[in-house]
């Protein structure tokens, strides 16, 4: 491991401050990939220290190592200096481990003060002793200023003050070292904020923290020192007063910028894909999208930013038919397309790559080829008077997979069996190939590794290029950015603001964060 | 009215009669499912207890020996449940079915093999009618609520202690916590599995006693398949009653009710078939109309793994 | 996924339910090997022993397909038994009726007992459709609903004089004709069962409809996604589930007792769950797993004339099977990994949403 250079730390005691947790040489492999590959860092008392890296670098698998959740094939862990046998959270919780999951693991119909005595609740002879529990509850809330009713149902609370539960979770069990998984990526701007100083309180406290992210920006003004995990290795450990974005980038994704593709001039004509004051309730009956007007046009892309929740997935699939509108009005080459299912929107021209591969673009169990006969199954021809045939299906696929590329490219291999990126530029081949007049993009690239991403911007400014209508959605700044001609910025329904991809951080940063600004483009 | 329903006292009797049983079945049965696991094998939890509650009595000339007989066969069949589900990760549905029928055929093949012959076994010790003094003396309600068996006193009892149970003890609150969400009971260091065998344990248990009560309290011997989709009944109890203990005695009693004025109604007004098709159809329309909203516990059905 | 994998948990469950038979014969004071040999005997070893398997795995062919189609779609279809006997009742009451057609009131009674069964079938399907309602309750609550509709219809109009209760008999020509060549009682029922495997293979794997089934019961987001309707294919589903279940009633009644009488037969329904589980829910396999039943049931007897143990050891390892079919991890604990990857995709489908 290489050790944080030398250099001043925020909060200079720190660094003389005893170690209070080592994780040594930990080794975890599933199957054929390392998740974890000798992988060693260190922990201060009273000090928050930043674990950062991609997707799938390795550091949930480290963290839930630490947390008895998995055991490792090699490495050990010593807590304040002695070797700690770690076999299932409640070594970890003896241990004085505490640990915030990316997904809470609170029960939805129990109270706060339920979900925080779980497993260590005060007793009053045999019984439940449930007015402690709101006691000490309602103590711990006031001391670390995270506030929460103890009597009210988790069920009933915001993703916020969910958080704030689990976090008392831990301390409720005394922990002494926090670990937060991906804290951020469920808040909005202001709750992130109000975390961040709860922390600053907990290391003052003494407790020591470490703070699981991909986004590197946040992690410098409130981590002390940050280890960079890359491929399942610990790449290097800085100091975050002596470190920026720029150099956490390059440590984090092993190239110095994000790959910017080419993007010629293109055409741009008339609307394709058009939405007037949309409006959608999600699942859950919110009004997730609340009044959308928005136009695509030939030969364009247009970029959808904002922070994840915000309305994009209902935005996306009431464009493509899925789920209805409520309100508003949604029109296709002119047509209103409204009243519309998916089937006949894609019948009239319209693809879809879903945000979630693995649940909505395809079906893991079935074939390639009949994944890529998944929305024209019915028409000739794989299909006549409701008889369908495979054969044919097969050969369209073969000749489909050839051309994007997706490996291995047998018809017959079942589609869970491909990696991320091979799952995607199949579902590419599906919606594409069918040379469709209005793509909706959600999030192409999530997932999947760096070849495939580069292969799938290709396809879309290609798309871009013949004249097609392009919807971009997509939480990687970076990529709406470089694909797009413009971009909107989606912020709780509604578009707050529209710009050019010149735009920099700080302006789309304002508009994500829900300030609405004077439209600049 | 007398001519429809009877005398009142008589049909109360006849009601917690039939509902004794249901109801004891019942409340079995949501301590395996608050934990998570689905029990459809009530059916063959009481079929077996109530076989082995009869060769224990006819063993030992003992009723009380043939409840412990009961009780053993119930557990050990519902561990066989909990083994398969929670350990083997066997479906539970699948399971479930296959205690069932185990059970049909096992007290097939051990009505042969022990009493050398299908159909009824001899009769045996049973659980005597034990009035209790004072209370049964109140008219009409003593004779029909306090001249029972043992094991309905019994069945009075654990209706509030299983409510105490769940509701206001810690170990209520991690079973109820392990049927929603497993993944917060394991990392609150209490363990899932350990959690999810009490449940389906008690579920045996209790079932036993019912299964007890049909062979040896309101019959004094064992006849194939005598439960004859009471444990269905019990199941749809606990549904109707949403999973929680009063309300699964409340549907227990309602379909003991039906059941009594089956026997006590005239046959040409109500044809009895319809009267036993109640508890079903009201079940389905219970869940028809609680089916959007989640009423059952989150997690049950699924085998909870770790990695 | 591959057909020697497919056969992993069949025969590992088959393989332990017998040693665990062996060690109950051992236990009544019998030699396991005699009352196997007689039970394999009783199970394929004469015309009249085959005659009645055949006539055995009948039923639990239809009652098989009834569950796998319906688990094509991700339901479970616990309803096999009430749906069997609204068939049952169905072709009772109108093969006595049509029974001067002759042979094409045969047809047109086993096409009634389709359209019964599909409609019985599909209240739980709409029930999950419209209202959320879980599949496995209802259909649970459906058998006994079922059972009792036909038996009020069997005891109350439809009922005859005689000493067994229950309907009137078919005209001997309306009736499904044995096949003969020394088998028995063993009737062309069986080559219905046959054709109805085929029908659902062919609708399952040949069909829009079969397409969009399968489609929705492995992944109902993608299906949804591509614009299939998840609602629609439920009660499909379950609906042609009960219309082979209900057939399988009626070559019951038309085939083997001419009438429905009280009580009727029992577990058929419950038995095709096991069938359809050993078969890994394909046609094939349903047809292969009621063969097997059918032939435990068979031999069951000859093991009963031949040693002293009971014909009921035969409903006990078919529990014992039904109850390790889907026990993965218990394949995994004792053959390896390996042996749990190569079986393929587990079996998984709880009460949850």
């Amino acid at each position: 491991m290489a050790e944080g250079r030398t250099g001043e730390g925020k909060t200079g005691a720190t660094r003389e401050a005893p170690v209070v947790l080592e994780m040594r040489g930990c080794t975890k492999t599933f199957g054929p990939v390392r998740a974890n590959d000798d992988v060693s860092i260190t922990l201060r008392r009273g000090e928050i220290l930043g674990l950062l890296g991609e997707n799938g670098a390795g550091k949930s698998t480290l963290m839930k190592i630490l947390y008895g959740l998995y055991s490792p094939d090699s490495g050990s862990v010593f807590v304040d200096g002695e070797e700690a046998k770690i076999h299932d959270p409640k070594d970890a919780v003896a241990r004085g481990i505490g640990m915030v999951h990316q997904h809470f693991t609170l029960i939805p119909p129990l109270t706060v003060a339920e979900n925080i005595v779980l497993g260590a609740e005060p007793r009053k002879g045999a019984t439940l002793n449930l007015a402690r529990a709101v006691k000490d509850t309602e103590e711990l809330s006031d001391h670390y200023g995270l506030r929460v009713d103890p009597r009210t149902r988790v069920a009933d609370l915001s993703v916020g003050e969910q958080q704030r539960v689990e976090i008392l979770k831990a301390l409720y069990r005394d922990a002494r070292i926090l670990i937060l998984d991906e804290p951020t990526a469920v808040l909005t701007p202001q709750e992130t904020e109000d975390l961040f100083s709860v922390l600053q309180e907990l290391v003052a406290d003494g407790l020591s923290i470490i703070l699981i992210t991909h986004k590197l920006g946040e992690l410098i003004g409130v981590a002390d020192r940050i280890t960079i995990i890359r491929d399942g290795k610990v790449v290097e450990t800085v100091d975050a007063s002596g470190t920026n974005e720029g150099e956490l980038a390059r440590l984090m994704v092993g190239r110095d910028v994000l790959l910017r593709v080419e993007k010629g001039a293109s055409q741009v004509g008339g609307p394709r894909l058009a939405a007037e004051n949309l409006i959608v309730r999600s699942g859950t009956g919110s009004k997730a999208v609340n009044g959308v007007s928005l136009e695509v046009r030939a030969g364009e892309i247009l970029g959808v930013a904002g922070v994840d929740g915000n309305g994009q997935t209902e935005l996306a699939e009431a464009l493509a038919g899925v789920r209805p509108a409520e309100e508003g009005k949604v029109s296709l080459d002119g047509e209103d397309v409204t009243k519309l299912g998916a089937n006949a929107r894609q019948e009239r021209g319209l693809a879809y790559v879903p945000e979630d591969r693995g649940t909505k673009g395809l079906v893991q169990d079935f074939t390639l080829y009949e994944n890529n006969a998944l929305k024209t199954y019915d028409e000739p021809p794989y299909s006549k008077w409701g008889w369908i045939f495979p054969r044919a299906m097969r050969r369209r696929a073969v000749e489909a997979l050839r051309a994007y590329d997706v490996r291995p490219p047998d018809p017959d291999a079942r589609a869970g069996s491909l990696s991320g990126g091979n799952q995607q530029k199949a579902i590419l081949a599906r919606e594409l190939s069918g040379d469709p007049g209005v793509v909706i993009a959600a999030q192409p690239t999530r997932g999947v590794d760096v070849g495939a991403i580069e292969f799938i911007h290709r396809r879309l400014l290609e798309q871009r290029a013949q004249g097609k209508a392009i919807l971009l959605i997509s939480l990687e700044l970076e990529e709406v950015r470089s694909l797009s001609d413009r971009i909107v910025v989606l912020y709780a329904g509604r578009i707050v603001g529209e710009v050019g991809p010149d735009a920099t951080d700080e302006e789309l940063g304002l508009l994500m964060a829900g300030r609405e600004v004077e439209q600049t483009a | 009215m007398d001519e429809i329903f009877g005398a009142p006292g008589e049909l109360l009797a006849s009601t917690i009669r039939f509902a004794t049983p249901l109801v004891l079945a019942a409340l079995g049965g949501m301590f395996s499912e608050r934990s998570g696991v689905v029990n459809i094998g009530l059916e063959g939890l009481m079929l077996i207890s109530a076989f082995a509650g009869v060769v224990g009595a006819s063993l030992s000339g003992n009723a009380f020996v043939g409840l412990g007989f009961a009780l053993v066969a119930g557990l050990v069949f519902a561990l066989i449940h909990a083994l398969m589900c929670v350990t083997f990760e066997a479906d539970q549905i699948i399971s479930g079915t296959a205690i069932n029928l185990l059970a049909l055929g096992g007290t097939g093949f051990l009505m042969v093999v022990i009493f050398g012959s299908g159909g009824t076994s001899p009769r045996v010790e049973g659980f005597e009618e034990l009035p209790i003094p004072l209370l049964s003396d109140i008219p009409v309600v003593g004779p029909a609520l306090f001249s029972q068996s043992l094991l309905v006193y019994l069945m009075y009892l654990l209706v509030p202690i299983t409510f105490f149970a769940l509701f206001r003890t810690p170990f209520g609150l991690r079973l109820r916590a392990t049927g929603e969400v497993p993944e917060a009971v394991d990392t609150a260091g209490v363990s899932v599995t350990r959690m999810r065998y009490y449940g389906v344990a008690m579920s045996g248990l209790l079932a036993s006693l019912g299964g007890v009560y049909l062979s040896m309290g309101l019959l004094s011997a064992f006849t194939e398949n005598m439960t004859n989709g009471r444990g269905f009944i019990a199941l749809a109890a606990l549904i109707f009653g949403r999973w929680n203990p009063i309300g699964a005695a409340g549907a227990a009693l309602l379909f003991g009710f039906a059941q009594a004025v089956t026997i006590q109604a005239p046959q040409d007004l109500i044809p009895q078939e319809f009267l036993q098709m109640l508890p079903y159809v009201l079940t389905i329309v219970v869940l028809a109309g609680f089916g959007g909203r989640a009423i059952a516990p989150a997690a049950i059905g699924k085998p909870y793994r770790k990695e | 996924m591959n057909a020697g994998g497919a056969l992993v948990f069949p025969l590992f469950a088959i393989l332990i339910s017998f040693l665990i038979g062996a060690v109950i014969v051992l236990a009544t004071g019998n030699n396991p090997l005699a009352a196997y040999e007689a039970l394999l005997r009783g199970a394929v070893g004469s015309p009249t022993a085959i005659g009645r398997t055949l006539l055995g795995a009948t039923p639990l062919i239809f009652t098989g397909l009834a569950v796998a189609v319906a688990f094509r779609a991700g339901l479970f279809n616990i309803g096999g038994e009430g749906q069997l006997y609204i068939g049952a009742i169905t072709a009772a009451w109108l093969g006595v009726s049509l029974g001067f057609l002759g042979p094409l009131g045969i047809v047109l009674v086993l096409l009634a007992c389709v359209l019964t069964g599909f409609l019985w079938g599909a209240i739980p399907g709409f029930l999950k459709a419209r209202f959320g309602a879980h599949e496995v309750i209802t259909t649970i609550m459906l058998n006994y609903i079922g059972i009792n509709l036909a038996t009020y219809l069997a005891l109350k109009p439809l009922r005859t004089e005689g000493l067994i209760p229950g309907t009137d008999t078919i005209d001997i020509a309306a009736r499904i004709p044995f096949i003969g060549l020394g088998l028995g009682r063993a009737n062309y029922g069986f080559f219905i069962a046959l054709l109805a495997a085929v029908v659902a293979y062919l609708l399952l794997w040949r069909t829009r409809r079969g397409f969009q089934i399968r489609a929705v019961g492995l992944s109902p987001g993608a299906a949804n996604y591509a614009g299939m309707g998840i609602g629609v294919n439920t009660v499909l589903a379950l609906a042609i589930g009960g219309a082979f279940a209900a057939v399988g009633g009626g070559v019951e009644v038309l085939g083997v007792y001419g009438k429905m009488t009280v009580p009727f037969v029992t577990n058929l329904g419950f038995n095709g769950i096991g069938v359809a589980l050993l078969g890994r829910n394909h046609p094939a396999g349903v047809i292969l797993g009621a063969l097997l039943f059918g032939g435990l049931a068979s031999g069951a007897q000859e093991m009963q004339f031949a040693t002293d143990v009971p014909l009921q050891l035969a409903n006990v390892l078919l529990a014992v099977i039904l109850l390790l079919v889907t026990a993965t991890k218990l394949v995994e604990l004792l053959l390896g990994k390996r042996a749990r990857a190569f079986a393929g995709a587990r079996l998984e489908k709880g009460l949850g949403r």
